[in-house]
């Protein structure tokens, strides 16, 4: 399963993120569910977002060599980023994707 | 000294990315923060849940009502969901701490030990009743093996039905109390908290006007108790019930009009429903009415037994001694004393056999002429009448019929095989007449003395031109005209 969320109606450079799950464990829920909140928080309008099931698709994790799940891995802008975990920490998140935390 | 080319710094960096990278990954596992892995194989990766069955099998057997527990080969708690807490009343920690079977009743844990002994191979069954803190719960307990990493464990269910078998309890114990109240003989009525009547027997047909429940106890059953029973009506009786206090066979009056007066013993208790607080009363009433009558009869009958006991002495001592008095000789007297007092105990043998009521003149007849006559003899003859004697007239008039008859054997119409007495009787305004008239006998005399027989014809039945006996003494056979006062027949 794969899905692609993209806006791009602001300037800056695009964020692109891939979010690596496994099926409905409750890590890969809670993930999805913290990701949208950041980014509907933080990220403004200009990101695109792919989230993959390993269960359905485990070869796609050569991609990105991914060996825990979930792992969100930040592709665009470069170096990448790979931040593992459920995401439940906010701030950790913002400072791997180098977004500002609200003051 | 070999120099660090660009190409070598770019490696460093990348290894250095990839070291950082793997251990964030490591702390990501060891902090709990992933639930699963990928594993690369030879063609294809694959993805390996961590704990996530295990969380997901836990976190349904927290939703289920039903109590669980998981015990490994040692019968050592390894699990216990909320469900079994509160069957138990414990908190998880405790149960843990304790282990199940340490904290069960030791009949309960001997009985689930049994089960776990014998669910080795295959899933055992029983119902229990388990003491859990000051509650006796009903529990069916399942046992059925459960397969862990290394060796074999017990799953194990609880399904609390002490509600359903407490309804099962209850629906029984209505049942039961619904055919006491159908098969009683006696009255038993039911009230509530108000006096009013929820249950009844049947037999209270016989006592209550009309159907008795939903009317009040008092309305039911009008009572009418003694002064010193301490009870001032029905209604009284209920609240002291109600109060809590018992009562039995309190003696009452119920009137039911036209339909007489019941006597009753009536006994009153409170109802406990599950031995709580009082919730009605249950009164029971024992109909006396028969049994007081004949109380009452026997209290009389031993009243009159001693009247007529004192009565019969001083009879039998005039007659012996008028009887000696006008015997010639002792072999005399011997002879006419005992057929006097033969005479007396045959008129007060029907009278035991009337209960001191009425005799009829046809049965004295028979039993004073018994001991001279054959049975059905025709030389005495009675009329048909039905004249009822009561026992202070049958008495004497045995006595006199008794003279008469010994006369008649002696010296008159039974004395030879041709005489026949004819009895009469005929009802006047003011008296009865009985007349005895014999003929065929042999010629009679007047005698040359009157003996006592005589007299004792003569004044047995009083005096006056309603009462008392005359006998003639005619040639053709002895006369006697006897009248008994029309108002000593009533």
């Amino acid at each position: 399963m794969s899905s692609e969320d993209m806006n791009d109606d602001s300037g800056g450079e695009p964020l692109k993120l891939t979010l690596y799950v496994a099926g409905q464990t409750p890590k890969s829920v809670n993930a999805i569910r913290n990701l949208e909140r950041i980014s509907a928080e933080h990220m403004g309008n200009r990101y695109k977002i792919e989230v993959v099931d390993l269960k359905a698709n485990p070869q796609l994790a050569r991609e990105h060599n991914i060996v825990a799940i979930p792992t969100l891995v930040r592709s665009l802008p470069v170096p990448i980023q790979k931040i593992i975990g459920d995401l439940s920490d906010t701030e950790k998140v913002l400072v791997h994707l180098q977004l500002t935390p609200p003051q | 000294m070999a120099s660090i080319g660009p190409d070598n710094m770019a490696d460093i960096v990348e290894l250095r990315r990839r070291l950082e990278e793997a251990e964030a990954t490591l702390r990501a596992i060891r902090d709990g923060e992933v639930d699963a892995l990928v594993v690369k194989g030879g063609d294809s990766d694959r993805v390996f849940s961590l704990g996530d069955g295990d969380a997901s099998y836990r976190a349904f057997m927290e939703a289920m009502d039903l109590g669980a527990a998981a015990l490994d080969a040692d019968r050592s708690l390894l699990y216990a969901n909320a469900a079994l807490c509160d069957v138990f009343g414990l908190s998880a920690a405790t149960l843990l701490s304790r282990g199940l079977l340490d904290a069960l009743d030791p009949g309960s844990a001997a009985q689930i030990g049994s089960l776990i002994d014998k669910a080795s191979s295959c899933r055992q069954s029983a119902q229990l009743t388990v003491l859990c803190g000051d509650d006796r719960r009903h529990l069916i307990v399942s046992v059925s093996p459960l397969p862990l990493a290394f060796s074999q464990g017990y799953a194990i269910t609880f399904t609390d039905i002490t509600e359903r078998v407490l309804a099962q309890a209850a629906e029984q114990s209505e049942r039961v109390g619904r055919a006491i109240m159908a098969s009683a003989n006696e009255p038993v009525i039911v009230c509530d908290a108000n006096g009013v009547v929820t249950h009844a027997t049947g037999a209270i047909a016989e006592l209550s006007a009309g159907p008795a429940v939903g009317r009040r106890f008092s309305e039911a059953f009008p009572l009418h108790f003694q002064i010193d029973s301490g009870i001032i009506d029905a209604e009284d009786m209920v609240t002291v019930a109600l109060g809590g206090q018992s009562m039995r066979g309190i003696e009452a009056r119920l009137d039911r009009g036209d339909s007489g007066t019941r006597a009753l013993f009536v006994s009153a208790a409170p109802l406990r429903l599950d031995g709580g607080s009082i919730s009605g009363c249950v009164m029971t009433m024992v109909d006396m009415t028969e049994r007081k009558a004949i109380e009452e009869r026997h209290h009389f009958l031993m009243g009159e037994l001693n009247h007529r006991v004192k009565n019969t002495l001083t009879m039998v001592s005039a007659i012996s001694s008028r009887t000696l008095a006008s015997s010639i000789s002792l072999s005399d007297f011997k002879e006419r004393f005992p057929r006097r007092i033969e005479a007396l105990a045959a008129t007060h043998d029907l009278l035991v056999k009337a209960e001191w009521g009425n005799l009829s003149l046809q049965e004295l007849i028979v039993a004073e002429t018994a001991p001279y006559l054959p049975a059905r003899s025709d030389r005495v003859t009675y009329p048909e009448l039905d004249i009822r004697l009561p026992s202070r007239v049958a008495i004497p008039l045995g006595l006199v019929i008794h003279e008469l008859v010994t006369n008649a054997v002696k010296h008159g119409a039974l004395s030879n095989a041709q005489g026949v007495i004819a009895i009469g009787a005929q009802r006047h305004p003011e008296f009865l007449e009985i007349s005895w008239i014999e003929s065929g006998g042999p010629t009679v005399s007047q005698p040359e003395r009157s003996g006592f027989g005589q007299t004792l014809i003569a004044r047995s039945l009083g005096n006056g031109p309603n009462a008392g006996a005359v006998v003639e003494f005619r040639p053709d056979g002895v006369i006697c005209r006897m009248r008994i006062a029309s108002g000593d027949l009533r």
